[in-house]
């Protein structure tokens, strides 16, 4: 622990702590360019300069370069620092344009601040500005290369953090330039970041160029929902629009950034579709008007066919508040607990995955990062939640060894071994990888005998794990009850959805599943559903299509929604942008996000033409919406019930993991419950039985196949124009099939178009189909006639 | 018959008087503004009819249409006559100024003054005097500290002024022998008691600065401490009464100056009633030059001048005058 | 001097010439001519730097100046200025709409001294009424003049250096742009 002064004040440091980290422990902000928290030092913008007074180190130096050591005394402010990096800041703005009025990186750029505080304030240097030809880096990125100081921080990230190539540095001397070698688009899923990272606005988020200014923002810590890591976002508002979305720091998570998807997938709350108004009966009616609407029917059910007549759906991308307000709706009303999941099995599945997480297994995203062998199952890792990708990479940079098992085909910016299996054979994979690596040879030919080329790959990653210390275990719920019992084993499961956990955390043992409401609708038992920010049509089609038998269905959402159309009450609730709320990341991890903005119509679609109303003394329109859990209860008050008032709270008392935790006082890097292990009467499910015909498996895209992303016009405008199914070359050949053929894939009594695409990276017997709401209705196992040529 | 001929005679004489005190007074608002203007390297008020001369109608119109605020918590009755006692009194000194020898219409001698008393300086002095209780009441019935304070100040300097405005006349009455104002017009034929009695003088001006509280004696209604001063809640006409009953005194000033001290009509070449008018107005014009010159007194120099120096002054003018006359006797 | 007291003459002749001083000095100013200006008659000319009604200004190419930089709205005191910015057909940045209101500016000028492409400007036109106090909320078109005020000869895209403004290394002071793929030293 090496001891330093700095400024005055001294810090004790752990070994291998650079001056500059050192410093901003003691909340001393030294200037810099190319030093970043994440990506370390590169030496190459001399901005960080330093005057070391005594100690082992003498004199000006780098303190991103110098490692901090005992007995160092160190001056920021020493007069001969301060000059020199006076100088350098106006070695870099020699080259520098005259364009910061029509940069977006105004406002918050670290070179204006440099500049500023080093008080550099005329170019003194009479020679020519060198220029550069800019690139177009695709929709995400805007490149203006004029305006870059090489500190080489988009190169690191992108080719060195991400394990990218397309884009980096080429050239040399004066003329260094960062792009790509021709115009197209960034193939790496994380390049909004680098946006966040450039120091100068010569790379900017394009889909936010020229919208405002951060200081004209409202800012509000928020979470992301666009899968179920949780991480940590920044949402800056304007004009009561989501403007842009920046990282938010938090070590726990996800480090300093983000991926593109939870990024660029906003909007779906200024959407002009987005219902803003409450229906009764399909016509527009006041909210309260509604809420008497929704609350009279619903009692007249419950009089007229006994409460047990009336079932309730909760959302997967939900708070935790309206998740609990929900359960105890429900509760109170006598109603059948809300569903969920789309069977029993899941939420069973769901729970244990999340039991599991015993303080010694739990691990979070950012010491998955530090794992020396992580072997990853039934989860592809860039699509199913990418910045766990990232995190693999990170460990995989430290020399750990990546083994990934998954019928798809799996793509990672890292050196990894993957092992197509179907998903039914996962359980088998997890048991010979994890059980003894001198056994593993004879296991896995036991257990997987027609898969001959995976046997030595089995036996390596059995290996591995063996010979780590710290391996850990990526695996996909459905996996949870044959997770074997070794502390040892780091467990991070990754869940469908960014609610799955809050669901399964505070949905009752006896909630039933979307699969058995349909079963009640068919057979006439439940005759009203209550549905809150879920869409049937994707969740449950085969309940979507008895909806029109219902005598009462009643409807909250905040996305336009086919299940809103068919709603006979519809109440209109705020996105997390305006409501906040409490949410569960996968391991469990509760964090809170702020509410932004307030709900309404966005000022663009408000005014008339160019310019907004000048009318300031009216009402704001679209103002309606509400958290949905204020419309819970609302409704719960007009049932007569006596509501706690804080449904969350109340639920949570009521559970052992989460009881004595008060979600309005969360810490910064959210708090992560302690979960008791397994409960021993989890049964495993039953196994997916080999029928004839090609299992379906559900893949993501890194856009708009998450429930929010799929109405955000960005993240819509990235999907192809016709969805590609995946299918393995030998499964083509005895099909008939051909790669880029038009094929319809059978999806209950209906057929949807699609191309289908051959691969050789991916499980035999096994269909991958996107997760779009049109293939929903497919069977488990598509039998020989679901599949054929268009 | 020649009973109601002299009540006749009497209202016309009033209506006269009324009409020519109150002309004046309005005029005297608008004089004082141009001058005022002028002292200041300003124009003063030209945009209501030629020169501005359109402007005290104006400003009339203007008071009369504006509300008349009566707050909360004050005594009506008083509140609402005591503008009218400020106003009334000074009006009713007018009826003993005489404005020159009588007139004779058709063998009937009409004096050209209302009432031609034999007290008539205890007369003014007594109006004047009467005043204080338009101002006292009207500032202690507004219910307003600032009023009250105002009203204190005000009651306090009329009456300290008083005896020396009172005893500055005396000599006056010594020389001429009466209290009629006609005979102490008479008596001035020769040379008027302002050459004759110039501490005298000195002193009645001084001291009936202070009675009209004008600058620098403007204590009661001091705006800089006491926002308006006694009339602070008062508005619309109400509170034009009090501000007409200002320049009426002053235009009773100028009268009674005139008659005490200038020589009344009397003087060579033009006709009385133009020296008369001359003196009269020579005296507000040159109270508003003092307003151009001169600052704020404070309030315990205020009261010195008034009793350690007005008081003695004039007590021993009035010794130095009576031995004279016993002398010159 | 000072902590001699006076004596009653010299008392009385200080005052004397106090009263005196300031009788003369009011009786001078009465014969001296008034310096009031008869304002809606005579309109005097106003000084160049007048912050008046403000303005944007257009570049000597006729195209608008102001580039909706945030600029001038972040330096308000009173949030007076609101705007939104755009990419123009041109691939200029510019104003989609630009919204002074002029009911709530108090003309101090920060907003000038903060527009880096000259294209704010205040005038000297001060006097401007209105019976309704909404039509004081000025829209660009209101805003926009077809010259360039005080400054006629600033064109910011001529130093920008942005492609908007012109092929990059075709501004003022620009080198041309580096081949990235030259191999020469």
């Amino acid at each position: 622990m090496p001891d330093l002064i700095i400024d005055g004040r001294a810090i004790s440091v752990p070994k291998g702590t650079m001056v500059i980290e050192a410093a901003e422990r003691l909340g001393i902000m030294i200037p810099r360019f190319c030093w970043h928290k994440a990506l370390g030092a590169a030496g190459a913008c001399r901005m960080c300069a330093v005057k070391f007074v005594a100690g082992p180190v003498k004199g000006l130096e780098m303190s991103c370069m110098t490692l901090a050591a005992d007995g160092m005394v160190v001056e920021t402010f020493h007069p001969e620092a301060v000059a020199f990096r006076r100088s350098i800041i106006e070695l870099l703005m020699v080259n520098h344009p005259h364009d910061c009025p029509v940069c977006d990186e105004g406002g918050h750029c670290l070179l204006q601040d440099e500049t500023i505080s080093g008080n550099h304030v005329q170019r003194r240097f009479p020679g020519r500005k060198r220029t550069y030809l800019d690139q177009d880096l695709g929709p995400f990125v805007q490149h203006e290369m004029n305006r870059c100081i090489h500190c080489y921080r988009c190169a690191r990230f992108y080719q060195d953090y991400c394990g990218y190539r397309d884009f980096g540095p080429m050239q040399n001397a004066n003329r260094v330039y960062f792009g790509r070698f021709e115009d197209g688009p960034l193939e790496n899923p994380f390049a909004g970041n680098l946006a966040d990272l450039c120091p100068t606005g010569t790379l900017t988020d394009k889909p936010a160029r020229y919208t405002s200014r951060r200081w004209d923002c409202e800012r509000a810590p928020s979470v992301c929902l666009h899968c179920s890591l949780g991480c940590n976002v920044t949402v800056l508002s304007r004009y009561r629009r989501v403007a842009r979305i920046e990282a938010r720091d938090n070590e726990a998570v996800n480090g300093s950034f983000i991926c593109d998807r939870g990024r660029f997938s906003a909007g779906y709350e200024a959407i002009p579709e987005r219902p803003r108004a409450g229906l009764a009966d399909g016509r527009p009616v006041p909210v309260t008007e509604a809420v008497a609407a929704a609350v009279s029917r619903l009692a007249a059910l419950a009089e007229s066919h006994g409460p047990g007549s009336i079932a309730v759906v909760g959302g997967l991308r939900s708070s935790l508040e309206t998740q609990a307000a929900l359960v105890a709706l429900a509760g109170a009303a006598g109603w059948r607990a809300p569903a969920f999941f789309g069977s029993r099995q899941e939420q069973a599945a769901t729970k244990a995955a999340l039991a599991a997480l015993t303080p010694a297994r739990a691990r979070s995203l950012a010491e998955l990062g530090q794992a020396d062998a992580v072997l990853v199952l039934g989860v592809s890792p860039l699509y199913d939640a990418p910045m766990l990708a990232l995190a693999l990479r990170q460990a995989s940079r430290a020399g750990a060894k990546i083994i990934v098992a998954d019928p798809r085909p799996v793509a990672l910016p890292l050196p990894f071994s993957h092992l197509p299996v179907a998903p039914r054979q996962l359980p088998a994979v997890l048991a010979v990888a994890t059980g003894q690596p001198d056994q593993a040879a004879a296991e896995a030919q036991k257990r997987l005998p027609f898969s001959p080329e995976l046997w030595p790959v089995l036996e390596d990653a059995a290996r591995a794990l063996a010979a780590a210390r710290r391996p850990a275990l990526v695996f996909a719920p459905g996996l949870a009850a044959s997770l074997p019992d070794d502390d040892r084993l780091g467990l991070f499961p990754v869940l469908p959805a960014a609610g799955s956990a809050g669901a399964a955390l505070l949905a009752p043992d006896d909630a039933p599943g979307l699969d058995e409401l349909a079963a009640g609708v068919a057979a006439g038992r439940i005759r009203g559903l209550l549905v809150a920010e879920a869409d049937l049509f994707t969740a449950a089609p085969e309940l979507a299509a008895l909806l029109g038998s219902l005598d009462a269905l009643v409807v909250l959402d905040h996305l336009p929604t086919p299940t809103v159309a068919a709603a006979k009450v519809f109440l209109p609730t705020a996105t997390i942008f305006e409501a906040g709320g409490t949410l569960a990341a996968s391991d469990g991890r509760l964090q809170t996000a702020a509410p932004v903005q307030p709900p309404g119509d966005p000022v663009v679609r408000d005014g008339r033409g160019s310019h907004p109303p000048r009318a300031y003394d009216r009402e704001l329109p679209g103002t309606d919406p509400a958290p949905a859990a204020f419309w819970l209860g609302e409704i719960s008050q007009g049932l007569g019930q006596k509501a706690p008032r804080s449904p969350l709270a109340a639920v949570m008392a009521g559970l052992p993991a989460l009881a004595g935790i008060d979600c309005s006082r969360l810490p910064d890097a959210g708090l992560r419950p302690a979960f008791a292990g397994p409960r021993p009467d989890t049964a495993p499910p039953a196994p997916l039985v080999a029928e004839a015909g090609l299992a379906v498996v559900y893949d993501e895209a890194l856009f708009a196949t998450d429930d929010p992303g799929r109405y955000a016009p960005l993240a819509l405008a990235q999907t192809a124009a016709s969805p590609v199914i995946l299918l393995h070359a030998d499964d083509a050949a005895s099909l008939g099939l051909a790669d880029a053929m038009a094929v319809a894939v059978g999806c209950g009594d209906r057929f949807v178009p699609a191309v289908v695409r051959l691969s050789r990276a991916m499980a035999r017997g096994v269909l991958v189909v996107p997760r779009l709401p049109e293939f929903a209705g497919l069977p488990p196992i598509l039998g020989p006639c679901g599949l054929r040529r268009r | 018959m020649d009973m109601w001929l002299g009540v006749l005679v009497m209202l016309v004489k009033m209506a006269v008087v009324l009409g020519v005190a109150l002309g004046l007074a309005a005029y005297m608002i608008l004089l004082e503004r141009k001058l005022l203007g002028r002292f200041q390297v300003r124009y003063g008020p030209n945009r209501v009819g030629l020169f501005g001369l359109l402007q005290p109608l104006a400003d009339g119109l203007k008071m009369l249409l504006k509300e008349d605020i009566i707050p909360d918590g004050v005594d009506r009755r008083i509140f609402l006559v005591a503008p009218a006692v400020v106003a009334g009194t000074a009006l009713a000194a007018f009826a003993v100024v005489p404005f020159g020898e009588g007139l004779t219409f058709f063998g009937h001698t009409v004096p050209q003054v209302i009432v031609d008393s034999n007290v008539g300086l205890l007369m003014v002095l007594a109006l004047s005097s009467l005043a204080v209780y338009g101002l006292a009441l009207g500032a202690w019935t507004s219910d307003n500290k600032y009023s009250l304070l105002g009203g204190i100040r005000g009651a306090a300097q009329m009456i300290s002024y008083e005896l020396a405005l009172g005893l500055s006349l005396v000599p006056v009455v010594m020389h001429a022998r009466s209290l009629s104002l006609s005979d102490i017009v008479a008596a001035q034929s020769g040379l008027p008691f302002a050459l004759m009695e110039p501490v005298a003088f000195a002193t009645f001006i001084i001291a009936s600065l202070a009675e009209t509280k004008r600058i620098p004696f403007d204590l009661p209604e001091a705006e800089n401490e006491l926002q308006a001063g006694f009339h602070t809640e008062y508005s619309g006409m109400r509170f034009a009464l009090f501000f007409v009953g200002e320049y009426v005194n002053m235009v009773l000033l100028g009268a009674v100056t005139a008659i005490f001290f200038l020589g009344g009509w009397h003087g060579p070449f033009f006709p009385p009633i133009v020296w008369l008018a001359v003196k009269v107005l020579a005296v507000p014009v040159f109270l508003i030059w003092t307003r151009a010159s001169l600052p704020r007194l404070r309030y315990d120099q205020l009261m010195a001048l008034g009793w350690k120096v007005l008081v003695p002054l004039a007590l021993l003018n009035i010794l130095v005058t009576g031995a004279l006359l016993v002398l010159n006797a | 001097m000072a902590d001699k007291k006076p004596s009653l003459v010299g008392e009385i002749v200080e005052g004397a010439t106090g009263l005196i001083g300031s009788y003369a000095a009011t009786l001078t100013h009465l014969f001296r001519k008034p310096v009031t200006e008869q304002y809606p008659e005579y309109k005097r000319p106003m000084p160049e730097r007048t912050r008046g009604r403000i303005i944007l200004t257009r570049s000597p190419d006729g195209k608008e100046r102001c580039v909706a930089c945030y600029l001038c709205s972040g330096a308000c005191p009173v949030n007076c200025i609101s705007m939104q910015s755009e990419e123009g057909p041109d691939g200029r940045r510019q104003a989609a709409w630009f919204r002074i209101n002029f009911a709530r500016c108090i003309y101090c000028g920060l907003c000038e001294e903060a527009c880096p492409t000259l294209a704010l400007q205040l005038t000297a036109e001060f006097a401007f009424c209105k019976d309704d106090i909404a039509d004081f909320v000025y829209e660009k078109e209101q805003l926009l003049v077809d010259h360039g005020g005080r400054h006629p000869d600033y064109d910011f895209y001529a130093h920008a250096g942005v492609a908007a403004g012109g092929p990059k290394g075709s501004h003022i002071g620009e080198d041309d742009p580096v081949d990235v793929k030259s191999i020469l030293p």
